[in-house]
C-alpha cells in the first residue's frame, strides 16, 4: 500500500467516524407539509423546523415541501408503499378516515399511554368541534395544527354606497339575497364563492349545514345526504342566486379569482376561509368586515384545516421521535404564532389566553369574528373514497353553475355516483349480514 | 391595379398573423407585465395587460427569497443533461437495432415497445418508486433521471429517421471494414442529427416541466427541482394568489428555456423541418 492511498483509508474512516457520531445520539425523521396558503407559509414552516431541530439533540427533523394538500397524500402513500414512510405528515383533516381505512396511519392511543395520559384528557384543550376530526373509531389519528371554517368577507364601502348598515351584515338567507341584489351593480356582482375543487364540497357543506343537514354520517364512513332536503335546498339555493336574482356570476370562479375580484371591487360578498383572513387583511385596499355563513335553519359551518398524523411502517425509535416533534408543533405558543402568521385558527383553546394572543385579538376583530363562530362549527366530511365522493357532488354543482342541469337532477346524480363508490366500502360493512 | 390588390392581401395576411400571434402570446405577455407590477394581488388592474407606470422588481425578490433557487436551477439542468445523455444513448442503438437489424420477433417486440407511449405515468408512481428505493436512489436525483433512461418516443423518433436514410453509406463503410460501432458513429449518427436534436427538445421542455415524479423521489431541500419551487407559489389551496409574485416564479422558471430556444431558433426549425431525410 502506498502512502497515498493509506492516507486516503485514514480519511475516509475518519470521516465515517465523524458522520456516524451524531447518528447513534439522533433520530431522523422526515416531515411531510404542504402549503396551504401561500409561499411564505413555506418559508415559516422551514423556520418553525429549524428552530425545533436547534432546540434539542435527540431528534432531526427534515422538513419536506410536498405541494399541495392533494400531492401531499399522493406522495405519503406512494412512499409508503415504496418503504420509505415519512414520521409525521401534515395532512388535510378530512383524509384521517380514508388513510386509517387503507392502513396508512397509526393510531396515536399508544402514545398517549406512554404519556400516562388520556385521549380525553388530551383533547380538553382543542375546540370540541376539532375532535371529531382528529378520531377514527373512537381512536386518536390525528392532532389538529391549523384550522379554519368558512367566513362571509363583505366590502364595507358598497354597503354605504347603496344604503346597507355595515354594522348589520345579512344573517339569513333572505337577507343575502337582498343585500346581493342590492349591490349587483354593472360588471359588480353582490355574490360569489370559490367553486373549485375541494372549496366547493366544502361550502355546499357549509350551505347544506346551515340549512339544518348533516352532509355525510359522522359516525359511520359509508353514508353521505347528497340528495336530502338539506342539500337539494342548498343546491337550489346557489342555483337561484345565478340563474334567477342574476346576483352571482354564472360559471365556476376558482379561490384566487374570487379574492382578487373582492379586492378589485368586482364582488361586494364572498365567502372564503377564515384561513385567507391574512391575506386579505394584508392585500385588501378598500375597508371590508366579515361575518357568519348566513343561515337558513340554523347557524353552521364546517371545520377545515389540516392535522398532524403518523405513518404507518416507521421504527418504535423513530415513532418516539415523531411524537415529541408533534407535541412540540402543537404547543399553544407555537400554534398561536402559526396561528398570527397565518390567519388560521389556533386549534387549542389554551393558545388565546397568552398575551400576544390576546393583543392580536384586540387589534383585529375580524380574527374575532371567526372565533366566535367556532362554537356553531360541526366535523368536516370524511368518507371511506372522501376525495372521489367529494368530487361526485362537485362535478353535479359545477354543471349546475354552468347551466347545464337543475339543482333537483344534480343532487340526485350525484347521490347515485358516491353510492356506487361507497359501495365496496358499505357491502363490507353494513351490509354484511349474518 | 392588381399590385395594389397583392399588396393589399399581403397588409391584410400580416395583419390576420399579428392578431393570432397575439392572442398566442397573451399568456406570456401577461405574465411579464404582472411580474413587474407592484403589489398585483389586490389591484383592480391586476388583469390588464398595460404595464405599469412604475415597474418594481420587487415580486421578483419575494420569489428568490422563497427558495433556493441557485441550487433548484443547478439540480433541473443536471436532471435535463444526464436524462437526454443517456436517452441519445439508448434510443440510437434501440434505433438502429429496429430499423436494421434482422432478428426474429423484431416487429412484434418494436410494437410492445411502443405500447408504452399508452401508459399514463402517474399509474408508474409506485412500482417505479418502489424500484428507485430498491435500487437506494431515493432522494437522488439519478433516481429522478432513472425510469427516463429508456424512452419509447425516441426510439420510434429515430427508427424512422434511419428508415429514411439511404443504405448505399452504410454498404460502402461495410465494404471498408468498418465494425457496426463505426458505422453508427461515423456515418449514421452524424446524418440522423436533426432527428437526435428534434428528440433533444422534446425530452429537454417535458423534463425540466416535470412536477409529480420528481416531487414523489426527492425529500432534501437540496435536491429539489425547479418546478417544485414554483409549486409553493401556485399550490395555494384556501388563500388568495399573489398574482405578481405568482408571474415573477414563472419566468424565473421558463426564462432559460426560453431564451436557449429564441437564441438556437433557426437550428430548431431547421431539425423539424428536415428531420431524417436528405439522400
Amino acid at each position: 500500500m502506498t502512502i497515498v492511498t493509506r492516507l486516503g483509508m485514514g480519511a475516509l474512516a475518519l470521516t465515517f467516524a465523524t458522520a456516524a457520531l451524531p447518528a447513534w445520539a439522533q433520530t431522523k425523521i422526515e416531515f411531510f407539509f404542504p402549503v396551504p396558503v401561500e409561499g411564505k407559509l413555506a418559508r415559516e414552516m422551514t423556520r418553525l423546523v429549524k428552530l425545533y431541530n436547534e432546540s434539542q439533540k435527540e431528534v432531526e427533523v427534515t422538513a419536506v415541501y410536498t405541494g399541495g394538500y392533494d400531492d401531499t397524500k399522493l406522495k405519503a402513500q406512494a412512499a409508503a408503499k415504496a418503504g420509505k414512510p415519512p414520521s409525521v405528515v401534515l395532512m388535510s383533516a378530512n383524509f384521517n378516515v380514508d388513510l386509517k381505512l387503507s392502513g396508512d396511519i397509526i393510531s396515536l392511543e399508544p402514545m398517549l399511554k406512554a404519556d400516562e395520559t388520556t385521549r380525553d384528557d388530551y383533547l380538553k384543550d382543542f375546540w370540541p368541534a376539532l375532535h371529531a376530526n382528529a378520531m377514527v373509531d373512537g381512536e386518536l389519528y390525528g392532532v389538529p395544527f391549523h384550522n379554519s371554517t368558512p367566513l362571509l368577507y363583505y366590502n364595507v364601502e358598497h354597503f354605504k354606497e347603496v344604503g346597507l348598515d355595515p354594522a348589520k351584515p345579512p344573517r339569513t338567507w333572505a337577507e343575502l339575497v337582498d343585500a346581493a341584489k342590492k349591490l349587483t351593480k354593472g360588471d359588480r356582482y353582490g355574490f360569489l364563492m370559490p367553486a373549485g375543487y375541494d372549496y366547493l364540497g366544502w361550502l355546499m357543506e357549509a350551505l347544506s349545514m346551515s340549512n339544518g343537514g348533516r352532509y355525510f354520517n359522522e359516525e359511520y364512513g359509508g353514508e353521505v345526504y347528497y340528495d336530502q332536503p338539506s342539500m337539494l335546498g342548498a343546491a337550489r339555493f346557489v342555483e337561484d342566486l345565478i340563474f334567477k336574482h342574476k346576483v352571482m356570476p354564472q360559471g365556476v370562479t376558482e379561490a384566487g379569482g374570487v379574492s382578487t375580484s373582492f379586492f378589485a371591487g368586482k364582488a361586494s360578498m364572498v365567502l372564503l376561509s377564515t384561513g385567507s383572513l391574512s391575506f386579505i387583511r394584508e392585500n385588501m385596499k378598500q375597508p371590508y368586515d366579515v361575518a357568519f355563513v348566513p343561515m337558513n335553519v340554523r347557524n353552521a359551518v364546517p371545520i377545515g384545516g389540516a392535522s398532524l398524523v403518523m405513518f404507518a411502517g416507521q421504527s418504535e425509535e423513530s415513532k418516539k421521535a415523531g411524537w415529541k416533534f408533534i407535541k412540540w408543533l402543537t404547543t399553544p405558543e407555537t400554534l398561536g404564532g402559526w396561528s398570527r402568521f397565518t390567519g388560521y385558527f389556533a386549534p387549542r383553546k389554551s393558545s388565546y389566553d397568552k398575551p400576544e394572543m390576546k393583543d392580536f385579538i384586540a387589534k383585529n376583530p375580524d380574527a374575532k369574528v371567526a372565533l366566535d363562530q367556532l362554537p356553531y362549527a360541526k366535523p368536516w366530511f370524511a368518507t371511506y373514497q372522501t376525495v372521489a365522493v367529494r368530487k361526485a357532488l362537485e362535478d353535479e354543482i359545477q354543471a349546475m353553475m354552468n347551466g347545464k342541469k337543475k339543482a333537483d337532477q344534480a343532487v340526485k346524480d350525484a347521490q347515485k355516483k358516491a353510492d356506487e363508490l361507497m359501495r365496496p366500502y358499505v357491502e363490507q360493512t353494513s351490509l354484511k349480514l349474518p | 391595379m392588381i399590385r395594389v390588390r397583392k399588396h393589399l392581401s399581403v397588409a391584410l395576411l400580416a395583419a390576420l398573423l399579428s392578431a393570432v400571434a397575439f392572442l398566442w402570446a397573451t399568456p406570456f405577455l401577461w405574465t411579464l407585465v404582472a411580474s413587474f407590477r407592484p403589489e398585483s394581488a389586490g389591484s383592480a388592474d391586476m388583469a390588464s395587460l398595460l404595464p405599469d407606470l412604475h415597474p418594481t422588481l420587487e415580486n421578483f425578490r419575494n420569489a428568490l427569497e422563497s427558495g433556493t433557487f441557485g441550487i433548484y436551477y443547478v439540480n433541473t439542468i443536471i436532471v435535463v443533461t444526464g436524462v437526454l445523455a443517456v436517452q441519445c444513448v439508448t434510443v440510437s442503438l434501440a434505433g438502429y437495432a429496429f430499423a436494421r437489424l434482422r432478428f426474429p420477433g423484431r416487429d412484434f417486440l418494436f410494437y410492445a415497445f411502443l405500447l408504452q407511449l399508452m401508459l399514463v405515468p402517474p399509474a408508474l408512481i409506485v412500482p417505479n418508486l418502489r424500484t428507485v428505493v430498491d435500487l437506494g436512489l431515493y432522494d437522488t436525483l439519478p433516481g429522478v433521471m432513472a425510469p427516463y433512461f429508456a424512452s419509447a418516443f425516441g426510439t420510434f423518433l429515430m427508427r424512422q429517421t434511419f428508415l429514411a436514410l439511404p443504405r448505399d453509406f452504410e454498404e460502402a463503410a461495410a465494404i471498408d471494414g468498418a465494425p457496426w460501432w463505426a458505422i453508427i458513429w461515423y456515418v449514421l449518427l452524424p446524418m440522423a442529427k436533426p432527428g437526435l436534436v428534434a428528440f433533444a427538445i422534446v425530452s429537454i421542455t417535458a423534463h425540466w416541466n416535470e412536477f409529480l415524479w420528481p416531487l414523489m423521489v426527492i425529500n432534501s431541500p437540496g435536491n429539489q427541482t425547479l418546478t417544485i419551487g414554483l409549486a409553493s407559489f401556485a399550490m395555494g389551496a384556501e388563500g388568495g394568489k399573489e398574482w405578481g409574485v405568482l408571474a415573477a416564479g414563472t419566468l424565473l422558471v421558463m426564462a432559460p428555456l426560453a431564451v436557449a430556444f429564441v437564441a438556437f431558433q433557426r437550428r430548431f426549425v431547421d431539425s423539424f423541418v428536415f428531420s431524417g431525410v436528405k439522400g
